[in-house]
């Protein structure tokens, strides 16, 4: 005799489980598949735009059960491990994300007058870019100077730059971040020294430095020393500010940059990730515990156009960070496990065309910055940057972006409004699982050192950026602008900044002024001191300061390492192409 | 026989590190059948005329991302001119404001592809250039 | 030009040829990832202290698909950019009709006519024209890594026969001692070339240009010992025997697809599209063709 549909009730869960998918089955067939006979769907396949992940049509409980999606498992709660929800329990209700804007360019004056007018805007903080001499280990009059001094940044020679930067309305200032890689121990003892001359406490605000060298060598290219040295140079740094200036954070693990290189969410984090406990590892090597150490890995990560998948990358980046640093660190601490995340929408989705369309884009990607949650603070490139030079008004509008999420939305009003999602959960672990499979790959070459001296990173990016740019053009991947809703004729031509050689004419000068004024004597003999350091495994900081403050050059500080270290050339592989 | 193939040169100059372009350039001309030699970084403009002396070079490409472009690019059509060498193709792509795009074009580059240019572009006009060579 | 093969270089060639004969021939071949370019790279530095002019001929695989290839040999040799004592030269391997082995040795003859004292031809060696290219060198060097394992057996049969030196890499790292063991006992099963000369194998780490300047006097003595021992000759005419062969192939093979209907074209079609078989092609185009 045929068995009776099971009755659903309430204390029989797989009854209900199961004349759910009965119930899905029939509205398939009774109400889909005719209405779709009658129409057809917009394509032939739906997938997400980076990690091309198939989208299906519908989801239902059924995609949690197949994960085996355990609440207390997968998300727990807000500020708790594994953080999925947030590392904060009261999420933005408490406090807003920190709102912040790249800046930096001309000459130091230039700088500090920008710097303070934003800090008058409200603005908390701001990061500083430094131009492309300064972030290679080059002073301005260097020939390879040429035509680049004060263009990218603010261009940094001696300590009297510094000085002339940092001359701000520090009462306001709560957070800078200072990006500069390979040169980061130079950098950091002019901002030190620069604040002592000034009277500012160290301890009254946080300096948040990049100090990222091996994204560098990934994908950026501004590097100077072969990558082991870099490493030992960068943990160097760290050690120091660990030691002496324990609130300020010392290394940004910025995978902003691989996503900037094209590189896949799942590629982004596994590539950032192993980077991070590359540094890791080398800073516990130093003879520390990781639970002092862990809580100053900061990461800061950009945002692309897929709204579900930036969301569930959000997510699964504090619970990868999380599970790594207990499952495989032993760590203990909350601060070790809580991740410290910046992130921003990104650049790669902004088009040069249709620039006013771009506003929508930052909308739409700060929405999901707010949604995906754990972000401390979010920055917002300006919406046409892509042509135009930074414009009072184009800033006022990414304000104004990030204002009007946080207080026009509602998404800010409780934590993790998405959690539970049938296809937010399935894809933020779909993105946990491919990301640790990654993570396992680059441990077998490795680890990120090993990555990078192979050429496994550079190799996997340019694959991507390959890929990205044959989807563009083919028109597989749509872009309004580009190749959808193209506006004939649309001409863009772009500003760019005519600093003139005014400004390198100034600077150079400025640095042959300070050159003569100084004590020689005292820069032979601290640079020598650098020159012993850096041949043995003394911590380069502390005798770099001391040839700062003799204000000695950047480029001479950079000069006795290259001495010592060599300079770094990699070879066709490692360099992507 | 062995066809001929096009040679194509592709430099960074100074300091501009940006090199998801001539990633991009150099996959879509060797798709197209053409031999890409890269420089690397960190060229001078005397680096770069060696390298198409020696490679035999007929197209020169300078990827100029940094903005420096009026800077370095002048001096490499100066030294082609100098070595009698100013047959190549010159191209030039990356970010470039139209008057520099124009002035560029004026003392001697051949095209300036500015962003959003499409790869396939670049690959049909140099082989069109090429095959105007009589090649 | 004399990648092109037009009758305008070959005669440029014959005319050089005189010139040539007097620079040393290096090969080197390894797989992918055995820092070969880092170890040309710090060769050259150390043949540039000794004051002789290198020429460098770098060999990357073209695409099977597109025929086209992206070279980035020169990128790794930096240091020698700007030094006119230095010739960089890339070239691709543009599959089997390319003319592998015939188009390096006449860049090579070129820079030997130009009076470079040393010209290296750098290749990958997984594949068998370019174990052709190393034979043509008066020394071969062959350079592995540790932890190839049993990766080592990726070295063709072919090049361990005509290697001249055996290089480890990166030998700081663990394994080295391993490799350089196996590479001796494959060594000394391989038959003896009659050449009298006893294969040194060398650990070096390139990266820190330890080992080199050994490396390079190995070079110098075996040049030395070809010298000596007649070896240069049997080599040249080795040589000479190979280019002959390979362009007598393709020139003949140039004329029978000239002297026929539309170059071989419709020969080609046909063959494409499943009419015949390659041997009845053949015959077509040779006028052999038995019905």
């Amino acid at each position: 005799m045929k068995r009776a549909k099971p009755e659903p009730t309430p204390d029989n869960p797989e009854n209900a489980a199961a004349t759910r998918d009965a119930e899905e089955k029939r509205w398939r067939r009774d109400m889909l598949d005719p209405a779709l006979a009658e129409q057809g769907e917009r394509q032939e396949e739906f997938r997400t735009q980076q990690m091309h992940w198939p989208v299906k049509d519908l989801y239902t409980p059924k995609d949690l059960e197949e994960i085996g999606f355990d609440y207390m498992e997968d998300l727990g709660f807000p500020g708790e491990y594994p953080y999925t929800r947030g590392t904060n329990p009261a999420g933005y209700r408490q406090d807003l994300w920190k709102m912040l804007q790249v800046t930096g360019f001309g000459t130091a004056n230039d700088s500090a007058e920008r710097w303070s007018k934003m800090l008058e805007q409200g603005l908390n903080g701001f990061i500083i870019e430094y131009d492309l001499p300064t972030t290679n280990g080059y002073d301005s009059d260097h020939p390879l100077a040429e035509g680049e001094v004060a263009r990218a940044g603010t261009a940094i020679d001696t300590l009297a730059d510094m000085e002339q930067a940092l001359d701000l309305p520090w009462d306001k200032l709560q957070h800078l971040n200072s990006v500069c890689n390979a040169p980061q121990p130079v950098n950091l003892a002019m901002i030190l020294a620069a604040l002592e001359k000034r009277g500012v406490e160290p301890a009254s605000f946080t300096l948040q430095m990049s100090n990222a060298i091996l994204i560098e060598y990934t994908c950026v290219g501004r590097y100077i020393y072969p990558p082991r040295h870099g490493l030992r140079i960068a943990t160097d740094c760290i050690e120091y500010v660990i030691r002496n200036h324990p609130n300020w954070i010392p290394i940004s693990v910025v995978s902003a940059q691989l996503y900037a290189a094209r590189a896949t969410p799942v590629q982004e984090l596994a590539f950032g990730f192993s980077i991070a406990m590359e540094y890791l590892d080398a800073t516990l090597a130093r003879g520390f515990d990781v639970d002092e150490v862990a809580p100053y890995w900061s990461f800061i990560t950009g945002l692309e156009m897929d709204f579900f998948e930036a969301i569930a990358k959000l997510r699964a980046y504090r619970k990868i960070w999380a599970r790594l640093m207990k499952e495989r660190y032993g760590a203990k601490k909350a601060e070790s496990l809580r991740l410290r995340l910046m992130s921003s929408p990104g650049t790669t989705g902004l088009t040069l065309q249709q620039p006013l369309n771009n506003i929508a884009r930052l909308g739409i990607q700060t929405l999901a910055c707010a949604l995906g949650g754990g972000a401390y603070a979010i920055t917002t490139p300006l919406h046409d940057e892509a042509h135009a030079l930074p414009s009072e008004e184009a800033v006022r509008v990414g304000i104004a972006v990030q204002n009007i999420v946080a207080h026009e939305t509602g998404v800010a009003d409780t934590v993790d409004p998405l959690a539970g999602s049938y296809l937010v959960e399935s894809m933020t672990r779909r993105m946990e699982d491919e990301v640790f499979a990654e993570i396992a790959k680059v441990d077998a070459l490795g680890g990120a050192l090993a990555a990078i001296e192979s050429g496994y990173f550079q190799k996997e990016l340019a694959r991507s950026q390959r890929a990205r740019y044959s989807e563009i053009e083919d028109g597989t991947r749509k872009q309004v602008g580009v190749n959808h809703l193209v506006q004939p004729g649309e001409k863009r031509s772009i500003e760019m900044f005519k600093l003139g050689e005014e400004a390198e004419r100034l600077q150079v000068k400025q640095l042959a002024r300070v050159r003569a004024d100084r004590d020689e004597d005292l820069v032979t003999k601290t640079l020598e001191r650098v020159r012993e350091a850096a041949s043995g495994d003394e911590n380069l900081v502390p005798p770099i300061l001391e040839a700062v403050k003799a204000y000695a050059t950047q480029g001479e500080i950079c000069d006795v390492m290259r001495d010592v270290f060599g300079v770094y050339h990699p070879d066709s592989l490692t360099a992507g192409v | 026989m062995a066809e001929r193939k096009i040679r194509v040169l592709l430099a960074k100059l100074g300091l501009d590190s940006h090199t998801v372009g001539v990633t991009v350039i150099a996959g879509a001309l060797r798709d197209a059948g053409m031999e890409v030699i890269y420089t690397g970084l960190r060229q001078t403009p005397d680096m770069v005329v060696q390298a198409a002396i020696q490679e035999d070079a007929d197209v020169i490409g300078i990827s100029s991302l940094s903005g420096a472009q009026m800077q370095h690019i002048p001096k490499v059509l100066a030294r082609l001119r100098e070595e009698s060498i100013d047959d190549k193709l010159v191209v030039v792509g990356g970010v470039i404001p139209d008057e520099d795009a124009e002035a560029l074009q004026i003392e001697g580059v051949d095209k300036v592809f500015t962003m959003g240019a499409r790869t396939g572009d670049i690959a049909v006009y140099i082989r069109e250039w090429w095959e105007q060579q009589g090649r | 030009m004399l990648e092109e093969g037009e009758d305008g270089a070959l005669t440029g060639l014959r005319t050089l040829l005189p010139d040539a004969g007097r620079a040393h021939l290096l090969g080197i071949t390894g797989p992918p990832g055995a820092g070969k370019s880092t170890l040309v790279d710090r060769v050259v530095s150390e043949l540039r202290r000794r004051n002789k002019t290198v020429g460098v001929i770098a060999i990357d695989p073209s695409s099977p698909f597109s025929g086209g290839a992206i070279l980035g040999d020169r990128v790794r040799m930096q240091t020698h950019a700007t030094d006119t004592g230095v010739f960089i030269r890339s070239m691709a391997t543009r599959g089997q009709l390319g003319g592998l082995a015939r188009t390096s040795f006449e860049a090579t003859t070129v820079l030997d006519a130009m009076g470079y004292d040393v010209v290296l031809i750098e290749t990958v060696g997984v594949g068998q024209d370019e174990v052709d290219v190393v034979e043509l060198a008066h020394t071969t060097t062959v350079v592995s890594i540790p932890g190839m394992g049993d990766d080592i057996q990726a070295i063709k049969a072919g090049i361990l026969e005509v290697g001249d030196c055996f290089v480890v890499n990166k030998a700081d790292l663990p394994g080295a001692e391993r490799v350089a063991m196996q590479l001796a006992a494959m060594l000394h099963l391989r038959e003896s070339s009659g050449e009298n000369w006893e294969t040194p194998i060398l650990k070096v780490e390139a990266e820190k240009a330890r080992g080199i300047d050994q490396l390079v006097d190995i070079y110098e003595a075996h040049r030395a010992h070809l010298a000596s021992s007649g070896g240069l000759v049997r080599k040249a005419v080795r040589r000479n025997e190979r280019v002959f062969h390979e362009l007598l192939r393709e020139r003949t093979a140039a004329q029978a697809l000239h002297a026929v209907e539309g170059g071989g074209e419709p020969v080609l079609a046909a063959l494409r599209a499943g009419e015949i078989d390659p041997y009845t092609a053949v015959d077509r185009v040779l006028g052999e063709e038995h019905d």
